[in-house]
C-alpha cells in the first residue's frame, strides 16, 4: 500500500502533475538557464537537491511549526539549502558557478520548492515528502534539459559545448536569447498537452467519474 | 477557567511562534555558517587560482593543469607590482628562466551589457603588441556575450596592436582587427573599448 503510494507520488510529479508544463511553475529559471546545456544540468541538480531536502525538513518539523510563521520557516529552510548549494558549487565547480551567477541564489524564489513544501510536505510523512520533492525536481529538470537541448543545438550548433552541426550551420541567435526560451517552452507544452496528456484526458472521459454533473454546475 | 485557557493560547499563539522562529533561525544559520567556514579555504584558493590562470593566459604563457603547477609557473614568471595600499597594480612578466623582463599584464575594465567587464591584458616588453586578453569578471549572456571567455576569442588578440576595430565572426582579421561575436554586438563593442582604452593608458599605468 505504502509502496504503491510512493510510486504514485513519484510518477505524478514527473507526468500529469509536472511542475513546469502542467502547473507552469519555475518558469523564470526555465527561461533563464536553458540556453547552455551544461548550466541547465547544474541548475537541475541544485533544484532537485533543494526541493528534496527542503520538503523533507519541512515535513520533519510539520507538527511543531506554528501555523502563523510556517511560511517564514519554509523560506528559511529553503534559503539555507540554496546557500549550501551555492557554496558547494563555488568550492568544487567554480567555472560553472561563475556562469550561473545569480541564478543559483534565485532557486530560493523557485515557486516549485515553496509549492511542494506548502502543498505536500506540510501534510505528509518525511519519507514521502522527500520522494515528492525529488520527483518534482526531476520533473522540472528533464523539461529544462529538453528545452536546453534544442536551444543549444539551434542557437549555437553545439551539444554540451561540442560542435555537432558543422561550420555550415547558421546559429539562430534568437534561440540563445530570452524569446527562444518562450518559443521552446510553448512548443514543449503544446506537444506534451496535445499528444501525451490528451490521451489521459480521453481515458478519463470514457470512464465515467463519480461526481454528478448537476452538482458541479450548481 | 477561561483565564487559564486565554493564557495558554496567548503563549501558543504569540510567544511560541517567536521562540520557534528564533530557535530555527539560530539552528539553520549555525549549520550554514559551518558549511561556509569549512569550504572558505577552497573557495579563496579557487579565486586566486582563477586570477593567476587569467594573468598567465594574458601573458601568453601556457597554463598548466592543476593548482600546484599553475602556482609554480606563476611564481617563476610573474612579478606583482603593488601600489601604495598593497594591492597588485600591474604585473611584470619574466622570460622562461624567470630572470629578464619580457612583458606586462595590466587590468582593464568597462561597462558590458549586464555589468562591468573586467579584463587582464598582456603587452610585450616594448608595449607595442598584445600578448593576450583574459576576462576575470563578466556577467554577459551565456551562449552569446559570455562567449568572450572562449579560448579562440581571448587568444585572437595575440601579436596584434590597436586601436582595434571589429570584423564579423569567422572573417579574416588583420593586425588591427578582431572577430566580434555574432549576436553580441554590445559585448563585442565593450571589449573593443576596454582593450583600446587600456592600450592608450598602459604607459601611464606602468610608469607611475
Amino acid at each position: 500500500m505504502a509502496k504503491g503510494k510512493t510510486k504514485k507520488v513519484f510518477l505524478s510529479d514527473i507526468g500529469k502533475d509536472n511542475p513546469v508544463f502542467v502547473q507552469i511553475l519555475g518558469i523564470c529559471s526555465a527561461l533563464a538557464v536553458t540556453n547552455v546545456l551544461k548550466n541547465t544540468v547544474v541548475m537541475g541538480l541544485g533544484v532537485m537537491f533543494t526541493t528534496a531536502m527542503s520538503s523533507f525538513t519541512v515535513s520533519l518539523l510539520r507538527k511543531i511549526i506554528p501555523g502563523r510563521v510556517r511560511m517564514m520557516v519554509e523560506t528559511l529552510i529553503i534559503a539555507a539549502y540554496v546557500i549550501v548549494v551555492d557554496i558547494v558549487l563555488r568550492a568544487f565547480v567554480p567555472d560553472i558557478e561563475r556562469q550561473l551567477g545569480p541564478y543559483v541564489g534565485l532557486i530560493i524564489t523557485n515557486c516549485i520548492i515553496m509549492g511542494r513544501a506548502e502543498a505536500f510536505a506540510l501534510s505528509n510523512s518525511p519519507g514521502l515528502s522527500l520522494v515528492d520533492g525529488l520527483a518534482s525536481g526531476i520533473g522540472y529538470s528533464y523539461v529544462l534539459l529538453t528545452i536546453a537541448f534544442f536551444r543549444e543545438l539551434l542557437g549555437s550548433g553545439t551539444i554540451w559545448g561540442y560542435n555537432v552541426l558543422g561550420s555550415g550551420w547558421t546559429n539562430w541567435s534568437i534561440m540563445v536569447m530570452a524569446p527562444g526560451a518562450f518559443f521552446m517552452l510553448a512548443i514543449f507544452i503544446w506537444v506534451v498537452k496535445g499528444l501525451v496528456l490528451k490521451v489521459e484526458d480521453d481515458a478519463a472521459v470514457k470512464t465515467p467519474v463519480q461526481t454528478p454533473a448537476k452538482e458541479a454546475t450548481a | 477557567m477561561s483565564a487559564t485557557t486565554t493564557k495558554v493560547s496567548f503563549f501558543r499563539e504569540r510567544i511560541f511562534p517567536i521562540l520557534f522562529m528564533f530557535i530555527v533561525t539560530v539552528v539553520f544559520i549555525t549549520a550554514v555558517s559551518g558549511v561556509y567556514l569549512s569550504t572558505q579555504g577552497t573557495i579563496k584558493l579557487n579565486e586566486t587560482l582563477f586570477l593567476k590562470r587569467a594573468i598567465l593566459f594574458a601573458a601568453n604563457i601556457p597554463v598548466p593543469q592543476g593548482g600546484a603547477a599553475i602556482e609554480k609557473v606563476y611564481q617563476l614568471r610573474i612579478k606583482e607590482v603593488k601600489d601604495s595600499s598593497g594591492a597588485p597594480k600591474y604585473y611584470e612578466v619574466m622570460d622562461a628562466n624567470g630572470t629578464e623582463l619580457s612583458g606586462y599584464v595590466v587590468y582593464g575594465s568597462g561597462p558590458g551589457l549586464w555589468g562591468t567587464i573586467q579584463a587582464v591584458i598582456g603587452f610585450d616588453k616594448g608595449l607595442e603588441k598584445l600578448t593576450g586578453v583574459d576576462f576575470i569578471k563578466q556577467d554577459e549572456t551565456p551562449g552569446l556575450g559570455a562567449r568572450i571567455t572562449e579560448d579562440w576569442f581571448r587568444a585572437q588578440f595575440r601579436g596584434k596592436s590597436g586601436p582595434f576595430s571589429m570584423v564579423r565572426e569567422g572573417e579574416q582579421s588583420t593586425t588591427h582587427q578582431f572577430d566580434a561575436i555574432t549576436g553580441a554586438t554590445i559585448t563585442s563593442t565593450a571589449v573593443r573599448d576596454i582593450v583600446n582604452k587600456t592600450e592608450q593608458n598602459v604607459k601611464s599605468i606602468i610608469s607611475n
